[in-house]
């Protein structure tokens, strides 16, 4: 784990944040070993510890189907949070680009311990609803800035 | 008087030989074989540069190239995205990139 606390754990004291890692089950990925693929049930939620975890989705290039980063995710940052959100369901293909470990949570683990811990199972929402939120607003502008694009090529 | 009657179809017999043979010769003219006369082939319209546009493909980039563009559009995408974020402001909301993917 890096210096920075992860953004999983933001706002938990220590022990609370000690106790919740506890749930977690270390996971090694070799290079170019893929964590989930797009549409699989999303069972777990994932916390990078080291290296690095790709997020691509399927492209048509060339005529080729190709899978395209979308977005990287390095230590201390969260990873699958469709593990928490209905219908359960990965988005996204995540693939590690060199070895790297995660924390595995499972959803049933999470949630038992925050039944358990109301307060905890608030912050730890919060805070997955934080990674929700910085990834809609990015696309939300790369996405307006594709289409500004579009817009200016129409008025060329 | 037999003088001038011998004259006058000496004449007679004299015109109507000269109109036969002219007819025979006029008859060659019109239905002999028309002689091929060679017309020169109307030049054909000049096509300006024409030789010089000799059809290429296009250069395709490989797919392996255009993988890394991509990836590096995504890259500098995000990051003006995530700038934006940081400073709202319609400024760099539509910075400009430097993606090869759209120069």
């Amino acid at each position: 784990m890096t210096d920075s606390r992860p953004d999983l754990l933001a706002g938990l004291n220590h022990d609370e944040a000690t106790e919740l890692l506890a749930l977690g089950s270390r996971v090694s990925l070799s290079s170019g070993e893929v964590l989930f693929r797009m549409g699989s049930e999303a069972g777990s939620l994932y916390l990078v510890e080291r290296g690095r975890i790709a997020l691509t989705l399927p492209m048509q290039v060339a005529g080729r189907e190709e899978d395209v980063l979308v977005e990287e995710r390095s230590p201390g940052q969260t990873v699958g949070w469709s593990a928490l959100i209905p219908p359960y369901r990965f988005t996204l293909n995540a693939t590690a680009p060199l070895e790297t470990e995660v924390l595995a949570f499972t959803r049933s683990s999470l949630l038992d311990h925050f039944g358990r811990w109301p307060v905890i199972g608030y912050i730890v929402t919060r805070n997955v609803a934080s990674v929700i939120g910085q990834r809609l607003q990015v696309f939300q502008a790369m996405w307006l800035r594709e289409v500004q694009r579009l817009v200016q090529l129409r008025c060329a | 008087m037999e003088m001038f009657l011998m004259v006058a179809t000496v004449s007679l017999l004299g015109m109507v030989v000269s109109v036969g043979l002219f007819a025979a010769a006029t008859r060659e003219n019109s239905s002999g074989p028309e002689v091929q006369v060679e017309q020169p082939l109307p030049a054909a319209p000049p096509r300006f540069f024409l030789a010089e546009r000799v059809p290429t493909a296009q250069p395709r980039v490989p797919v392996e190239v255009l993988l890394l563009q991509i990836e590096r559009h995504v890259r500098l995408e995000q990051a003006a995205a995530e700038s934006f974020l940081d400073a709202p402001t319609i400024k760099s909301l539509h910075s400009r990139t430097t993606s090869p993917l759209v120069h």
